[in-house]
C-alpha cells in the first residue's frame, strides 16, 4: 500500500490519457476531480492486488457513454456515489475496494473520486489495461466473470441495476440507457473478488500510468522530448507526425463516433493518415492501408507538449504524432483478440502486433524537427 | 377469498380483454401465461382490499410491450416471477400480494402467474379500472404511490432494477429497457402498503371482469347476441357499427401509434368513424364514454389494434371506466 499525493494524481491522469487511446475522458476534468477530492479527503490509498485477500470484493466505477457531453456535462457528482451506494446495496454492503474499470483520463480517477469519499482503497489494476468503448470489453469477461449486479445512475437521481445472463446484453442495456440519461451517467460493476483481480485484471495499470505521466512531465521540465520518454516507457512505437486537416465526430447510440484525417509532415510528409474511433481509436490508416488497429493503443499526442488529445477535443489544424502501443499479453490471445480485435469493430482484417509491424526502430526514435 | 380456478380465468380473461379496450396485442397471450401457472400450481387465492391488513406489502405484476411483437415473440410466462424476486430482493422485504397494474386484457390475467408460482395471494382491484398506455396513467401513480422501483425481465433470463425519482422516468426507461428486450417484458413494481391500495386501486375488477366474461359465454352458449348480453350489464352505449376500410399503424418508442377508419353499417350507414390508438384505442371521435371497446358483432371478442385490418366488422362500445363490481349485484 502506497499514499498518493498530489503530483501522483497528476501523473496518473496525464499518463492515463496516453493509455485512453483516445477515449476514457479528459485528464484535465480527471485531474480536477480527483484534486478535489485530495483537497476534502486526503490522500488516496493505492493497493496492488497481491495485497487483496481472496474474497475481498472488489468493484469498478466508471463514466459511461460518451465523452462528448461531459465537456459541458460535468460527471462525478451525487450520481456516482448513488451508483456505488446501490450496488453495495445490492452486495449486502460487502464491497472493501474499487478498481478502474478502464485506464483514461477520467475514469482511471473514478475510483479515487470514489475511495476517497469512503475511505477504502484503490487496487493498482484495471479491466483492460487501455480504455474502450464496450462494456463487455474487458479481460473480465475472458475470464467468464459477469459484470453484475451493474448499477447505473444519473444527475437527476435515477438508478437502474441491470443482471443480464451476459456481459454483451449489459452493454446493450447500459448503453441505450445512458442514452436516456443524457449520453454519460455513472455506472458500477464487475463485482469481483481478490483472487479474481489477479487471476483476470490486468495488473499494475495504475503504476504504469503513472510512470508515463511522470516520464512525460520529467522531460518537459528538463527541455527534453516527451514523446520520446513516452515511447521508451511504453515500448511503443511512433507511427505518424502530422496535422489534423478534418475531423468527422457526430454523437451517435451512445458513443462519439468518427474520424480525423492527418496530412503528414517530416518523414511522413506526402502521405496522408485516418484514424477512425469509436469514443476510442480503433485503427489507424496510412494511405489506405491499415497500419495499427485494436487491441493495440493507437494514441494521439500534441507534438509539442505530448499530452494525450482525446477524441472530443480533437480540431483541424492541431499538429501531433500519433502513437501504436502494445496492448496487455491478455488481449494478444485468440479470445482476447475474438473480443476486442479489429473484426469486433467491423474491420476484417488480422490483428498484426503495432511494435511488429514498425519493426525498425528508426521511427521511434525520428528527431524533433520544428 | 375465493380460489380462482382455470374457468374462473376463462371469464376473467374475457372480460379484461374487454374492458382492456382492445389493446396490447393478444390478450390471449397474456390470457395462457395465467392459464399455464394455474394448471401447473394449482389455484389462486383472490381476495378483496377489505381482506388485506394496512400495513401489508403489495406489488403490481404485468406483461409489458407493443401489441405487434408480441404477435411473433411470446414471453415464456416465468420471467415476471424472476422480476417479482429480484424487485423483493432489491426492497429486502417479503411482498405479500401482488395485484393487477391496470385492467386490460393483458395485466389483469399475468399476475396470476406470480400469485401461483409463489403461492401467494391476488388482490382483486386495479390501478385503473380500463387501460392506459404510460405508467404514470395508472392509478395508484395518480394517488401517488412510486411505480419504481420496478423490475423489469425478458425471456432470455435479463432482469433490470429501475429505480428513478418520478414516474415519467420509470416509464421512460422501461420502454427503452423493453425495446432492448424486443419490445415485449414483464414487470414487478407499483409497492404500495395495504392502506395504499384500498385509497387508490379500484376494488372487485377482477369479479366484475369475471361477470363480463360469464355473461358473454352464457349468452353465446343459449344463442343470444353477446354485444346486447353485454351493453345491458355494462350500460354501455353504441357508438358505432361498421367495417374497417383503411388502418395506418406504426411502431416508434415502445409503442404501436396509428389510427383505423370505418364505414358505419346499419343504422350508421353513410358516416365514418376514425379511432385512434397508442396501444390501445384511445379516441373515437364523437367520444362519449372514457373506455372504448372494439368487438366482433357476432362473438363479442374484442378485436385487439393488432388485429385491426380492412374488411374486419366491429361494433364499438362506449363503457364508464369506473363502475366496481357491486354495481351489477
Amino acid at each position: 500500500m502506497r499514499l498518493l499525493h498530489e503530483q501522483a494524481l497528476r501523473d496518473i491522469a496525464s499518463g492515463s490519457a496516453v493509455l485512453g487511446t483516445g477515449g476514457g475522458g479528459d485528464p484535465y476534468l480527471g485531474t480536477l476531480v480527483a484534486l478535489q477530492a485530495l483537497a476534502r479527503h486526503g490522500p488516496m490509498r493505492l493497493v496492488t492486488a497481491d495485497e487483496l485477500d481472496d474474497d475481498t470484493l472488489v468493484v469498478l466505477p466508471f463514466s459511461l457513454g460518451s465523452p462528448v457531453p461531459l465537456i459541458e456535462k460535468f460527471p462525478l457528482g451525487k450520481e456516482m456515489v448513488q451508483a456505488y451506494e446501490t450496488i453495495n446495496r445490492c452486495l449486502q454492503g460487502r464491497v472493501k475496494a474499487v478498481m478502474p474499470d478502464e485506464i483514461g483520463g477520467i475514469n482511471s480517477m473514478v475510483p479515487f473520486f470514489i475511495a476517497a469519499q469512503l475511505g477504502i482503497p484503490v487496487v493498482d489494476g484495471d479491466g483492460m489495461g487501455r480504455a474502450y468503448p464496450e462494456i463487455q470489453l474487458v479481460t473480465l469477461t475472458m475470464h467468464g466473470i459477469s459484470a453484475c449486479p451493474f448499477a447505473i445512475a444519473d444527475e437527476h437521481g435515477n438508478s437502474v441495476v441491470l443482471y443480464t445472463i451476459d456481459n454483451f446484453w449489459a452493454e446493450r442495456f447500459a448503453r441505450s440507457i445512458s442514452v436516456d440519461m443524457g449520453a454519460i451517467c455513472a455506472g458500477v460493476a464487475f463485482p469481483i473478488t481478490g483472487r479474481q483481480v489477479r487471476e483476470a485484471a490486468v495488473l499494475g495499470s495504475v503504476s504504469y500510468s503513472e510512470r508515463i505521466g511522470r516520464a512525460s512531465r520529467e522531460a518537459n521540465a528538463a527541455k527534453q522530448d516527451s514523446i520520446a520518454a513516452i515511447l521508451k516507457v511504453t515500448n511503443g512505437v511512433l507511427i505518424f507526425r502530422g496535422k489534423i486537416v478534418d475531423v468527422q465526430r457526430r454523437t451517435s447510440r451512445g458513443w462519439a463516433l468518427g474520424e480525423c484525417v492527418l496530412e503528414g509532415m517530416d518523414s511522413d510528409a506526402a502521405a496522408r493518415m485516418v484514424v477512425r474511433f469509436q469514443n476510442e481509436n480503433l485503427v489507424a490508416i496510412r494511405d489506405g492501408e491499415i497500419v495499427a488497429s485494436v487491441p493495440d493503443l493507437i494514441t494521439i499526442l500534441d507534438a509539442d507538449s505530448g499530452q494525450a488529445i482525446t477524441t472530443e477535443h480533437l480540431r483541424y489544424g492541431f499538429r501531433v504524432v500519433v502513437l501504436g502501443i502494445p496492448c496487455d499479453p491478455k488481449w494478444r490471445t485468440p479470445a482476447g483478440i475474438e473480443l476486442g480485435g479489429p473484426r469486433h469493430f467491423g474491420y476484417d482484417i488480422d490483428y498484426v502486433p503495432v511494435e511488429q509491424r514498425f519493426a525498425t526502430a528508426t521511427r521511434a526514435t525520428s528527431p524533433r524537427n520544428k | 377469498m375465493r380460489l380462482i380456478h382455470t374457468e374462473n380465468l376463462e371469464d376473467i380473461a374475457l372480460g379484461a380483454a374487454v374492458l382492456g379496450g382492445g389493446s396490447r396485442g393478444d390478450p390471449d397471450v397474456a390470457k395462457q401465461i395465467g392459464m399455464e401457472a394455474l394448471r401447473t400450481s394449482g389455484p389462486v387465492q383472490l381476495v378483496l382490499p377489505d381482506e388485506i391488513s394496512d400495513d401489508c406489502l403489495v406489488a403490481t405484476s404485468a406483461l409489458i410491450g407493443t401489441p405487434m411483437e408480441m404477435v411473433e415473440k411470446l414471453p415464456k410466462g416465468t420471467e415476471v416471477v424472476g422480476a417479482f424476486l429480484a424487485l423483493q430482493t432489491f426492497v429486502d422485504r417479503a411482498i405479500d400480494y401482488t395485484a393487477a397494474a391496470d385492467g386490460d386484457g393483458l395485466k389483469s390475467t399475468t399476475p396470476f402467474a406470480v400469485a401461483a408460482r409463489l403461492r401467494i395471494p391476488m388482490v382483486d382491484a386495479d390501478g385503473i379500472g380500463g387501460a392506459g398506455p404510460e405508467m404514470q396513467m395508472v392509478i395508484p401513480t395518480i394517488y401517488g404511490i412510486a411505480a419504481g422501483p420496478m423490475a423489469i425481465a425478458d425471456e432470455k433470463g435479463n432482469i433490470s432494477i429501475i429505480d428513478a425519482v418520478d414516474p415519467a422516468w420509470t416509464d421512460r426507461l422501461a420502454r427503452t429497457i423493453c425495446t432492448e428486450m424486443g419490445s415485449t417484458a414483464m414487470i414487478a413494481a407499483c409497492l404500495m402498503s395495504g392502506r395504499q391500495l384500498k385509497a387508490s386501486m379500484t376494488p372487485g375488477t377482477l369479479t366484475r371482469a369475471e361477470r363480463i366474461g360469464q355473461h358473454i359465454r352464457q349468452a353465446r352458449q343459449q344463442h343470444q347476441n353477446p354485444i346486447e348480453a353485454l351493453r345491458k350489464l355494462t350500460g354501455g352505449v353504441e357508438l358505432f357499427r361498421g367495417n374497417v376500410v383503411d388502418v395506418q399503424r406504426r411502431t416508434e418508442s415502445g409503442c404501436v401509434r396509428g389510427e383505423a377508419t370505418f364505414q358505419g353499417t346499419g343504422k350508421w350507414t353513410g358516416s365514418q368513424l376514425t379511432l385512434r390508438f397508442e396501444n390501445e384505442h384511445l379516441v373515437a371521435v364523437e367520444d362519449r364514454a372514457d373506455l372504448i371497446t372494439v368487438l366482433d358483432p357476432e362473438t363479442a371478442e374484442p378485436v385487439t389494434t393488432k388485429n385491426l385490418q380492412y374488411g374486419v366488422r366491429a361494433v364499438i362500445l362506449g363503457m364508464q371506466r369506473e363502475s366496481p363490481a357491486r354495481s351489477y349485484g
